[in-house]
């Protein structure tokens, strides 16, 4: 019993990195309708930076969070203004998907190459003073990072509900949402919203590659590993349904260390293939929607 | 179907040639390596073309029935079957592959399919590694015995089947009810078009096509450092380059895609390594952003434009002879 | 106040509009009519800037609309209630109030503006916190022309209002629509396949037919005229149209 208790603490704190990644991709597969294939390669790269801060400059990981969000916020713009604003003069909404999977299945090409030219293909991580520390709750060992972690995301998420919910910008979105050539008409500036959303979902990225570096590792090649299951994360939360993309993370973890007592470790994507194959065939509209 | 005796005469002509070089010349290892590799190219990406290019569908993970295509082939050959066999098995077991991820995500859209897609490849690639021994290797007793020739034929014939196929689809029911599905699926549905059975169709004929692709490569390699290898995303990404650059939903764009492919790689990775992936990676998201039709396309519109301009000049002489 | 000169307006390849000209003066009520596909949500849509014209001009009060993006249009004081409602259904009808309001305005006279479309139209008061997208279509029509009016317009373009709805509640927006032009002075152009509704509300209207305009003049005088009552509203002979 101990044991599946203390995987349910590993599977809370790493689907709590599951949610915060499903939450950026939402953003722009909902608002703007991208799906950015290249999103667990950014998460990546928002761990490097944190690694490099550490590393030169001694900054320690989650004090980074606000530099790692300002740099992420502007490569997500850029990406924006590159590779995805050409894609709204695209017809139909159908190619704009398709035609965003393509570029930024190039783009994982691009990045993933990129930082194993630049950094090795080497697995980082930050080992601080409090790595390695552990806390006990409710019987079961929760270390320090992953503490740190589930906190961060927690607070991340939260914030973005009230961005999302409370303020004109969270209309705006939610309007574009629904129907953008509508929202034009309200005057809402459809194009500048879309950019900083674009900036916030990439910003959100960086975060989460933090805590993986924090409280797991990176290669440069981890970051599909990652996306795989944040995309299966946003299909059992539903579509367009963000507040329960946390919570559909936290099953997600929970099924995957739990089921990694029963097969092993390296088989996480394969329980992750399986859930979503058995989502889609049961209930397609996701765990917390209600159909139709 | 009226057969175009003309052009039917020039494409036996390039098969004959390309049958007659091994018999006539004496080639070099390693231009009969890019030829092979060649064919493979052209094959999985006239395979691409076929989901992707006229269905519409975008396919993520295509190195996993390239990949089932070369383990299974590897060990049915291993175990004492013929090539020829063994090779059409791989075909065979990569499309019980795309039956497991395709009946479940094609009734959905587009986006499940290619993210189920893409998460068998991720799957079949930690398992396979996990499973195997890293290395995967032959008896000393088929390396002793490797040439390269039948290897060539091999590659060369599966290349010309997976062109054929594309040709007889684009001229069939399933090719019509194919590109409908692409043009405009609610249309499609509407109109009576049982789009999931021909979906799934184009799918099965797709990794049929990859996994036999997968069987020359088992056969042309024999053994293999890193098995996982073989399931590796580049084995997805480079027939989508090949198809997109050449021009998706042509039958020739993916020959000359995979032609620019092949020749740049051998120009490139010699002097950049590594560096060479994101010059193609750039190369093909430009592509997709400013030239869409790729090759094939450009070829389209510069003939559009000297039409253009011939009518432009034809219209001004009219003006200056009235 | 808008003036639309010589316009040709192309989907892709294919030409829709045809040196289209018309003209709209401030506190007018002007229409424009036709059947199904003769354009005039094209029309619309130019003004309002989602489709820009391929040659022409559309001027606004010396301003050239040509290449300003829509959210700039409804900055300047053209709002449009666009064909099918378009509402947000997701989100209440208060919310979708506070939306139209994008343009820069101070947290009072949003709170006033809102007020004054409960006067207009109570209905909306009593389901404030309800989601759009469960409200009848008199009701969505009705907010979908309050959430234009939050922006505080002084162009007020309508298209194809009448759709789906029970001619009952096609008057009373009719009504409501005649008292806001009277009391406030604001410009309406309406495009509406309903011509008797359209020509009894406007005072000058304009007749397109397959992308060029056929006729225009007084509304009342086109109502009465004999061709529009053959062709549009079904009275007189039955006998093809000579194209």
């Amino acid at each position: 019993m101990g044991i599946v208790i203390q995987a349910a603490a590993y599977g809370i704190v790493v689907g709590a990195v599951y949610g915060l990644i499903a939450l950026g991709l939402s953003l722009l597969t909902g608002v703007m309708k991208f799906l950015n294939i290249a999103h667990g390669s950014l998460v990546i790269l928002g761990g490097y930076i944190s690694f490099w801060l550490f590393k030169l400059w001694g900054i320690d990981t989650y004090l980074s969070i606000p530099l790692v969000i300002i740099a992420m916020f502007l490569v997500g713009l850029v990406l924006y203004k590159l590779a995805l604003s050409p894609l709204l003069k695209l017809p139909n909404i159908g190619m704009r998907i398709d035609t965003s999977m393509l570029i930024t299945f190039g783009l994982v090409y691009i990045l993933d190459n990129a930082m194993t030219i630049l950094w090795t293909p080497n697995a980082r991580s930050v080992v601080t003073s409090y790595t390695g520390e552990s806390l006990g709750f409710l019987g079961a060992k929760f270390s320090v990072t992953g503490l740190l972690g589930l906190g961060v995301a927690i607070l991340t998420a939260v914030a973005l509900y009230f961005l999302l919910s409370r303020t004109y910008f969270g209309k705006h979105v939610r309007a574009i949402s629904q129907d953008a050539e509508a929202a034009s008409l309200c005057g809402i500036n459809v194009h500048r919203t879309y950019l900083i959303s674009c900036g916030i979902a990439i910003a959100l990225a960086g975060v989460a590659g933090v805590i993986i570096i924090s409280c797991y590792s990176i290669t440069p090649n981890s970051g599909l590993s990652w996306l795989l299951i944040s995309f299966v994360v946003m299909v059992l939360a539903g579509e367009g349904n963000i507040k329960a993309i946390l919570p559909a993370g936290f099953i997600m973890g929970l099924l995957e260390s739990v089921s990694a007592l029963a097969v092993g470790a390296p088989y996480r994507e394969v329980v992750a293939l399986i859930m979503f194959i058995l989502v889609l065939m049961f209930r397609p509209q996701g765990l917390f929607t209600k159909r139709g | 179907m009226a057969i175009n005796w003309k052009k039917l005469l020039i494409i036996g002509l390039i098969v004959a040639v390309f049958i007659a070089i091994p018999l006539v010349m004496k080639l070099r290892t390693n231009i009969m390596n890019l030829m092979i590799t060649l064919f493979i190219y052209i094959t999985l990406s006239q395979s691409w073309n076929i989901i992707g290019g006229y269905t519409g569908q975008i396919n993520l993970g295509l190195a996993a029935f390239f990949g089932c295509g070369v383990l299974i082939t590897h060990f049915l050959w291993e175990s004492g079957m013929p090539i020829y066999f063994a090779v059409v098995g791989g075909g065979l077991s990569a499309v019980i592959l795309a039956g497991i991820i395709g009946l479940p995500t094609l009734r959905l859209r587009g986006v499940y399919f290619a993210i189920g897609t893409f998460a068998l490849a991720q799957v079949c690639r930690t398992v396979v590694g996990n499973t195997f021994a890293r290395m995967v290797q032959m008896p000393a007793s088929y390396i002793a015995s490797y040439s390269i020739v039948p290897r060539y034929y091999l590659a060369l014939i599966v290349a010309i089947i997976a062109i054929a196929v594309v040709y007889f689809l684009i001229n069939s029911k399933l090719g019509l009810a194919m590109m409908a599905i692409r043009d405009d699926e609610v249309a499609a549905q509407v109109s009576g078009v049982n789009i999931f059975k021909y979906k799934v169709l184009a799918l099965l004929i797709s990794a049929f096509l990859a996994g036999l692709a997968g069987g020359v490569y088992a056969f042309f390699r024999l053994s293999f450092m890193y098995i996982t290898a073989v399931f590796s995303h580049t084995w997805t990404f480079e027939p989508i380059m090949s198809v997109i650059i050449g021009g998706s939903g042509t039958l020739i764009g993916p020959i000359l895609g995979s032609i620019f492919l092949v020749v740049l790689s051998e120009i490139f990775a010699l002097k950049l390594g590594e560096a060479h992936l994101i010059i193609f990676g750039i190369l093909f998201i430009l592509v997709v952003l400013y030239s869409p039709h790729g090759l094939v396309g450009s070829v389209d519109k510069a003939r559009q434009l000297l039409t253009h301009i011939n009518r432009s000049i034809s219209k001004l002489r009219g003006e200056i002879q009235a | 106040m808008l003036e639309i000169s010589h316009i040709d307006i192309y989907y892709g390849e294919l030409q829709a509009l045809w040196d289209i000209s018309l003209t709209i003066g401030e506190g007018e009520i002007v229409t424009l009519v036709g059947s199904n596909g003769a354009g005039k949500s094209t029309i619309m849509k130019a003004i309002s800037g989602l489709l820009k014209p391929k040659s022409g001009s559309i001027n606004y009060d010396g301003i050239c609309l040509d290449r300003l993006p829509a959210h700039r249009i409804v900055e300047l004081g053209i709002s449009m209630v666009p064909e099918g409602r378009r509402l947000f259904t997701q989100m209440s009808v208060l919310e979708n109030l506070e939306v139209g309001a994008s343009r820069k305005t101070t947290k009072e006279v949003k709170h006033n503006t809102i007020g004054w479309i409960y006067q207009l139209f109570p209905i909306l008061m009593e389901r404030a916190g309800q989601r759009a997208g469960t409200l009848s279509g008199g009701e969505q029509q009705m907010l979908t022309i309050g959430r234009a009016l939050m922006s505080q317009p002084k162009l007020l373009l309508l298209d194809e209002i009448s759709l789906g709805l029970s001619p009952l509640m096609v008057q009373e927006i009719s009504r409501v629509i005649r008292d806001i032009n009277k009391s406030m002075g604001l410009t309406i152009f309406l495009v509406e396949q309903d011509v008797y509704m359209a020509l009894s509300m406007a005072e000058r209207g304009y007749v397109m037919e397959n992308g060029r305009i056929q006729y225009q003049g007084d509304a009342k005088a086109l109502l009465a005229s004999e061709q529009i009552k053959k062709a549009y509203l079904g009275i007189g002979p039955t006998e093809k149209r000579a194209k």
